[in-house]
Order: structure tokens, then sequence, then C-alpha cells
């Protein structure tokens, strides 16, 4: 379904990214083939300055990427207007099996894109510039990931078909017993909201902890904290609190909080939700090269930045996301 | 040095020297915007249009019947007799089944093709609220000889402003004579400015249709969850029959217009291509003022990173004054001159062309698409030749000697 | 002669240092070009020097490597306390933008700018807000009598006044070396004067003063305290 505004949109922004990206990559292999710090000559002279290019280049394939990702959801949601059984953006990614696949390695590319750029602030504060080499083999690993969000976003526009029967998210997201065919079934409100608080709480100390000191096992732990409260965060933000953002309790959607009758609440809280993962991930991913020398400082002075800003970002999270849960409990119904 | 020291200060300040630079370049960076603004008008025209279009016509088809029945043979459109409603009174669920006559007539002295509906407005359900469409006046009784109700266009071509007779021509040539009793509002204008509706016998009358046929049942259910359900269970029942539900017909609407905007998306593509090619062109020639600028820069102390910033700033403040003169110009367009330069390619197969006012609707998703078709791409467009202007040496400022 | 060691020093550090310094443009090509050998010198801070050589001679690739413009191909190079050698381009700028205050031959002032914002250019990428930009570049408008032409553009005032202005943004980021390339080129006796006179209060005020010129109103002035030849990439000690 490509003669079509938005799917025009979104493949001509893939297009702009891929361009873009392939740009970069040239710039890796000539500087993973002829970097020679030591060198005074003409080449290395240019490939220092290529070495700017290409990380404006990755800056705004990031950009670019989030970008993409709201005009995404919000085009699946026009898309399910016109796919027959589709009630909302929900229905029009699980129209063919490579609308989640889609999504997903977008928010994924997101945090990878991001991580890149975390590594060439803290390089360029070094005289010896150490991470060259492996910033640029990881530029290239990043490429695949490009064409993969390329190749299922295109896949997916053209699977459409405006006639195939599809489920929505009443369907899929509603607790069992009421629908069949449904994906989050069996999951148990009060469990999921301990999980998620508790998780958050857990976070929130080790945020506070980390500002000061930072020993190995913490540090790992807040990581892979963080990567499974990124997971329980969505999963409850769908079968918990969308309900009562849309004061529905058969409307269980991710998506349509995005949306302008919605005050575009879902943005507000995603951004949020993926600052604070990203700051919280990338904190504990920098921790080994603080063991370098000529890095020691610059990581040091990130993990910092990066604890106070998960912790500050998690509760606005939190806040965003319980808000409507919470006033429906306390104050009952809709106001 | 921390690790993000580029620091508020110092962004502001590179930010301060672009305007600066911008201003200074006012007259090469106005023919840019004033190219892209003009690309952008084109695109956000096309999708405010399309947005409203399927927004009105939403709105408008929420009156129509649950499920439209209709018979075919040899694929094509047949009448159906009455009698198939009774084959209908076994399934459970539908609360009533109205018949109607729906055709087209062509008027060769006025060049225009008329939509005649037949039926009983009152047997509709919600039919009692139907007469609050009208612009003026009621819908005929059931049993009103000549009775009509007519669209605006149609009182403008028959001359209907001071008068309320009018006459159609019948298949043997003979004249069916009709009496307005009301006109459709504008609010409903996309659907009903060629419309003509009647009562069922009169519409039979004016077709030659045989007594006990008419063109399709609307059928109107108790759940509307179980419209596809009953549909099904229509279509068993009737296999010689074409059954469509409401959402199929909307659904049909947005294709259409979804269809239409994106094909006229891909023609501008080329605008917008062509731009891009100028952007490029423009952001990449470097004047010997501006290449001994920027080596002065560097020479005070400027790096490429903050030279590099300078040339985003300007970049985005292109792309921000064109955006925004692009899409209030076409939000002007489509409100105030009805989209005048597109309503062809969106509405072209009507003779009547119909004068209804757009009803504009501009979401943020919309200025979200907007801005990835058309921002995107010049950003992606000018980096590389930005990047060109900061790696300029320093060195260049200290020649000579 | 050939050149040796002009270590004036009783021991202590120079502000600019270089040993064995050599350049070489496009190395390893067919139009490879050694522009320097062998460089010896060490400037101590409060000094003055004027380097003299003809057009070629190196002179302005010695002016770049002393600026921080360039690392030097091989030998050491301490500006300002700052190894210069496989230090890459963002770091020398960084080092530069403090340690550094230029004069160019043809001033190199923005004709668009005011004067204000051409003095303030180089306090713009250090996050310097524009309340402080404005105090100190009025103060050293005001120490250098151009006060009156603040809001003027650079194109409009004279010569004489082009001088000054270059002369106070080469010293608004409060640099410990001054360079100047030919200054005086452009300039008739007086100016010329005028401008040593400058010179040499700022020697006197402990800046690091090197110059570039083969004007003898330059070459003879009494603030000079020692003057380098430079010829075919090489100093001689005259």
């Amino acid at each position: 379904m490509f003669l079509n505004s938005w799917s025009l949109g979104l493949t001509i922004s893939a297009l702009a990214v891929l361009i873009l990206g392939g740009v970069a990559g040239r710039t890796a292999l000539r500087v993973l083939r002829h970097w020679d710090p030591a060198s005074d000559s003409n080449r290395q002279i240019r490939l220092e300055g290529e070495t700017w290019l290409a990380a404006t280049l990755v800056e705004y394939v990031l950009g670019f990427q989030i970008a993409t990702l709201i005009l995404f959801v919000l085009a699946a949601d026009q898309f399910c207007r016109v796919i027959v059984g589709a009630m909302c953006a929900t229905g029009a990614l699980l129209a063919n099996g490579y609308g989640m696949p889609a999504l997903a390695v977008k928010v994924v590319g997101v945090f990878l894109y991001g991580f890149w750029i975390v590594l060439h602030r803290l390089d360029i504060t070094s005289e010896s510039y150490p991470l060259v080499r492996a910033k640029y083999i990881y530029l290239l690993g990043l490429l695949p990931l490009l064409l993969l969000d390329a190749t299922l976003q295109t896949l997916y526009i053209a699977g459409l078909k405006p006639d195939i029967i599809t489920s929505c998210c009443g369907v899929v997201f509603a607790a069992a017993g009421e629908q069949t065919g449904n994906l989050l079934a069996n999951l148990d409100h009060a469990t999921l909201l301990t999980l998620f608080y508790a998780t958050a709480g857990l976070l929130a100390g080790a945020a506070l902890l980390l500002r000061r000191r930072r020993p190995a096992p913490l540090v790992i732990a807040a990581a892979l904290g963080w990567l499974w409260f990124f997971v329980l965060a969505l999963v409850t933000v769908t079968v918990v609190f969308s309900s009562y953002i849309y004061a529905m309790p058969y409307h269980r959607c991710p998506f349509c909080i995005l949306k302008p009758e919605y005050h575009y609440i879902g943005l507000a809280i995603y951004t949020a939700l993926i600052v604070a993962a990203f700051a919280g991930i990338t904190a504990a991913l920098v921790h080994p090269l603080g063991r370098r020398d000529d890095l020691a400082e610059a990581v040091q002075r990130y993990q910092e930045r990066a604890a106070r800003l998960s912790l500050i970002f998690l509760l606005l999270f939190i806040a965003l996301a319980s808000y409507h849960w919470l006033v429906y409990i306390f104050l009952g119904g809709e106001q | 040095m921390t690790i993000f020291s580029t620091g508020l200060e110092k962004q502001l300040n590179i930010l301060d020297y672009a305007l600066a630079s911008f201003w200074r370049r006012k007259l090469k960076n106005l023919s840019v915007m004033i190219v892209f603004g003009a690309v952008i008008f084109l695109l956000a025209s096309f999708q405010m249009v399309t947005r409203s279009l399927t927004e009105t016509a939403a709105d408008v088809l929420a009156a129509a019947p649950d499920i439209t029945v209709q018979r075919l043979s040899a694929g094509r459109q047949e009448s159906l007799p009455l009698a198939y409603r009774d084959r209908l009174a076994a399934i459970f669920g539908i609360r009533k089944v109205v018949p109607r006559i729906w055709g087209y007539l062509f008027d060769e002295g006025k060049g225009a093709n008329y939509t005649i509906m037949g039926l009983d407005v009152a047997a509709m359900p919600g039919g009692e609220k139907l007469p609050q469409s009208l612009a003026a006046g009621r819908f005929p009784e059931p049993d009103e000889t000549g009775g009509c109700v007519v669209g605006r266009s149609i009182v403008r071509i028959q001359g209907l402003e001071s008068r309320r007779h009018f006459s159609l021509f019948r298949p043997d040539l003979s004249l069916k004579p009709f009496r307005v009793t009301g006109t459709f509002g504008a609010e409903s204008a996309i659907l009903t400015d060629d419309l003509i509706v009647t009562t069922l016998p009169e519409a039979a009358d004016l077709f030659a249709i045989p007594a006990g046929l008419v063109t399709d049942l609307c059928v109107y259910v108790v759940n509307p969850r179980e419209i596809d359900t009953i549909a099904k269970k229509i279509a068993a029942r009737l296999p010689d029959s074409r059954v469509l539900t409401r959402s199929q017909i909307l659904k049909t609407y947005q294709v259409v217009f979804g269809w239409r905007s994106g094909f006229a998306s891909i023609c501008l593509l080329t605008g917008l291509l062509a731009f891009i090619i100028l952007a490029w062109d423009k952001a990449s020639g470097l004047s010997p003022e501006e290449r001994r600028e920027i080596g002065i820069l560097k020479v005070l102390g400027w790096e490429t990173a903050d030279i590099l910033t300078i040339r985003f700033w300007e970049g985005c403040l292109i792309a921000a004054l064109s955006y925004v003169l692009g899409v209030t110009a076409a939000y002007i367009h489509v409100v105030h001159f009805n989209a005048a330069l597109f309503r062809p390619v969106m509405l072209g197969w009507s003779v009547l062309d119909p004068t209804f006012r757009l009803v504009p609707v501009l979401e943020a998703a919309d200025l979200l698409l907007i801005f990835c078709l058309t921002v995107l791409p010049y950003l992606a467009a000018t980096v590389v030749p930005a990047w060109r202007c900061a790696i300029v040496p320093a060195d260049s400022a200290i020649r000579g000697g | 002669m050939e050149s040796g060691c002009l270590n004036l020093s009783t021991g202590q550090p120079g502000l600019i240092e270089l040993a064995g310094v050599c350049k070489i443009y496009n190395q390893g090509r067919p139009n490879e070009v050694q522009a320097l050998t062998n460089i010896d010198l060490t400037v101590e801070a409060g000094n003055m020097v004027c380097l003299r050589g003809a057009s070629g001679s190196g002179k302005s690739t010695l002016l770049s490597i002393i600026g921080c413009v360039f690392p030097p191909t091989s030998g050491r190079a301490a500006i300002a306390g700052k190894q210069l050698v496989r230090l890459p381009d963002r770091f020398l700028t960084l080092h530069r933008r403090r340690a550094i205050g230029f004069i160019f031959q043809q001033f190199n002032i923005l004709p668009a700018l005011t004067v204000l914002d051409n003095i303030t250019l180089p306090l713009l990428p250090l996050g310097v807000a524009p309340g402080e930009r404005k105090a100190r570049a009025r103060a050293l408008m005001a120490s250098l009598s151009i006060g009156h032409r603040e809001r003027f553009p650079a194109n409009q005032i004279s010569g004489g006044e082009l001088q000054r202005v270059a002369i106070a943004r080469a010293l608004i980021n409060e640099p410990p070396i001054i360079l100047a390339d030919e200054p005086t080129a452009h300039l008739d006796s007086r100016l010329s004067l005028e401008f040593m006179a400058i010179m040499a209060e700022l020697k006197t005020a402990g800046k690091t003063i090197v110059i570039a010129s083969h004007d003898t109103l330059v070459t003879e002035h009494p603030a000079v305290e020692r003057i380098i030849d430079i010829r075919d990439g090489r100093i001689h000690v005259s």
C-alpha cells in the first residue's frame, strides 16, 4: 500500500537514513583501514575531518529515526482506517508479520544509535582518541540494523492489503475469557503493578547509590534491571494504565495514547521511559571504559549525569503513567 | 572538560552567530526558502485536503445504513425484488429493512448528472431526526406526488432559488414534474449536492422501474458489533446479492482519497527532488569570502564541530521558516480558497463540482508527516555540504609569507 | 650559519619551546615539500622576538606551528606548556583558543560584522555570555581608543582603527602569546610606530610576542629583543 502519503513519508525517511548511514559507513571503512594518529600525512588530516562527518551523520540518523518511529505508529493509526477489522494502530501493526518487528527494531535502534553518540562524546575528551577503532567497528555493525529497519518497514507496507481481517487491540489485549486470540492474556493486574512499582523503586535506589559510588556488581545489576523494567513498563502501560487513560476497560492499546484526543500523553510517557532507560543502561555500559586512564574522568562524569537523569525521568515516567489510574482509584470514575 | 561541555551558553552563542550569518546571506537564503516553501505548500495542501475529505465523508456516512443489499447479475447491478425483504425477516438481529431506489439521471439540457434516491425517510431508524439536516423545508410524505428534497447544486442548476417546480425526463422522454419541499444544507454537501430525494413510488415512476422492484435494501441492525455477522448471513441467504457494510464503504472512500493523495504526492515528489538538488547546490557553493570567514573563525579558536553547528542552525532556520510559510499558505489555500488548485484531482469524477467548503482538519500527525516528507530530506541533503564548509583548514587564513 | 640552540634561558622552561622541529607537506607524495628542517627555538615568557624571512622561507609555517594551527611532523614543540606533536586538530584548537592571539597581515577582520562583533568573535565558542563579552570588549576598546567605533561595520573604519580592532580581537581571550604576521605591511610609518608602541606595552604587561616582519621599523624597534632569520626552512643565527 505504497500509494499513500504516510507510506511515502516513511519510505522517504528510510531512504534518507540509509543514504546517511551509507556515507557514515564509508568513513568508518576508511578510518579502520588508514587511521594513524602518529602520522602527519594529508590522508590522516582528511580522516580526522571525516570523523566529524561520521559523528554528525549518526546524530542525524538518531534524530531521523526518532521522528520516523513516531511517524510509523501514527501511520499505522491511519492505516487502521482502511484495514478491515483493525480498530486502531495495534490492529494495523498486526495485519502482517512485519509490523511489530519493524517497530521493535526501530525502538532498539534508538538505543543503539544513541549509544554510539555517547561513545563518540567520550572518545573526543581524550587527546589520544582511544575508542576510534571500537567506535567505527560498532558503526559498521549498525548498518545492517538500518537496512533491517528499512526492509521490515517496506515489507510491512507492501504487505498491507486493505481487505484482510486482522485483530484489533480490544481482542489482542483483552483479558482471557472475554474474547479469543489475545496476546497478553492471563496477566493479573495486581502482580503486574507490584512488580512494576517494586522494580521502579529498586532502580531509583540504585540510581541514588550510583551517583556516589559505582561498584561493578551494582552497575551490572542496574543495567539488567533497566532492561527488565523497560519491557515490564511497556507491558504495564499497555495492560493496566492505558485503559485508565482511555477510561474504557476493554481498550488496552499502547498506541492510542499518542493521539490528540488523549493530549498526546503517550508521547510524554514513552519519551520519559526511553530517556530514563537509555541513561540507566548506558551508564552501566560505559563502566568498563572507566578503567582506562585517559577516559576515567569523562566516564565518571557521564555516569553521574546519567544516574541523575535516569532518576529524574524515571520519576516523571511513573508519575505520568500512574496519574490516571491513581485518579480513578482515589476519586473514582471519569473526571 | 565535561563530557557534554557544549554548554548551553556556547550553543546560544553559536546560534546567535548563525542567525547573523543567515541574515547576511538573506538573498540566497530567501530564494531557497521560497522554493522550499512552495514545495511544502503543495504537499501540505494535498495532505490537508485528503484529511478534510475523509473526515467529512466519515461524518456524513455516519447516517448511512449499516448494511446495503444490492443484486448482481452477470457482475452488474440489477433491480432487486421487494420480496427479498421477507427472506431477511428470519435473520435475528435485524431491526429494520428499508427499500430504496437509487439511480443516476443525466440531464442533457443542463449537461449534469443527478443522483436520485427514492425511499421512505421516516421509515429509517433515526429518520425523525433527518429533517434537521435540511437547510429549509421538509422531506416529502410517503404518499405525496412529486415532492422532493434537492441539493444545493440542483437548486443552482435548475434555477430553483425563485421557484419550486421543475421537471425531469423519464426514459420514454415524457416529463415528470417535481415540486421542491426542502433543500439540503451545506454540512452534508459532499454527499448531497447533486442529490434529489423523493418517495419510492416517484423514483420508480421516474426511472420506469416496474412495481415490486427496488435497487437496494437498507438494513439496520440492533447491535452494531453484529454487523459483519449479519452481513455474512444475508449473503448466505441471498446468494445473488452484493452485501456492503458501512465500514466497507467508508474504507473505500479512505482508500480512494488516500490513493489519489498518494498519487498526487508522487507527482509532487519530483518537485521535491528538484528542490533537494537545488538545496545541495546552494549549500555546496563556498565563495572565497565564505572560505576566508571560516578560516578566520578556525584560527580564532572555533572547532570544526562549531562550524558544523552554525551550518546546522542555518539549515534549521531555513527549514523552519519554509515549513511555517508552506503550511500556513496551505491552510489558507484549503480553508479560504477551498483548495482551488487541487480539487479537480481529488474530486474529479463529478460534473456537478460540489461547491462545499472544506472543513479544515490539521492534526499534529499531519504536521509530522509533512515534516518527514520535506524537512528530513532537506537536512539530509545539506549535511555533507555543511561538513565540507566546516573542514576548511585554519591555516588558509594564514597565507602569504 | 647553521642553526644552533638559541636558548637564552636560565634553565626555566620557555613559553615557546621548539626542538628539532620539522614540517613536511604532502608527505610520501610526488609534491612533497620540506617546509621546516630541524628548528630549535625557545622564547621566554615576556619576550618579544621577530621572525625575518622572505616569502617561501617557511616563516608562515613556523608561525602556524607556534600558533598551534597544525602540529609539526616531527620534533618536540611545546607552546604554553602543551606538547603539540600527535595532538589531534580538536585539541590544538582548544589550546589555541586560550593560548594564542593572532594579528594577521590583512587584519582579517570580517567586514560585514560590527567592530564589537569582530572583537568578541574568539569568545563565542568559549561560552562567554553576551554581557561579559561586551564588557571585556569595551574595556579593550577604551584602552585602544576605539570605543566610539563600537557599532560601526568594520568596512567603514580607517586603516589605523582596523589595526586596533585586530589588536583588540587578539587580546580579548587574554592569551599569554601574541602572534603577528606582517602587521605593518599595509600601514604608514606613523601607524607602524603606533603599533610597535602598543606591542611594547603588552610586552611590559607580560605577554610573549612573536612578530613576523621584515619592516625595519619593526626589526629595529628597541622592544624587540631578538631577530630570528629563516631561510629555506632553517633558522640562521645573525
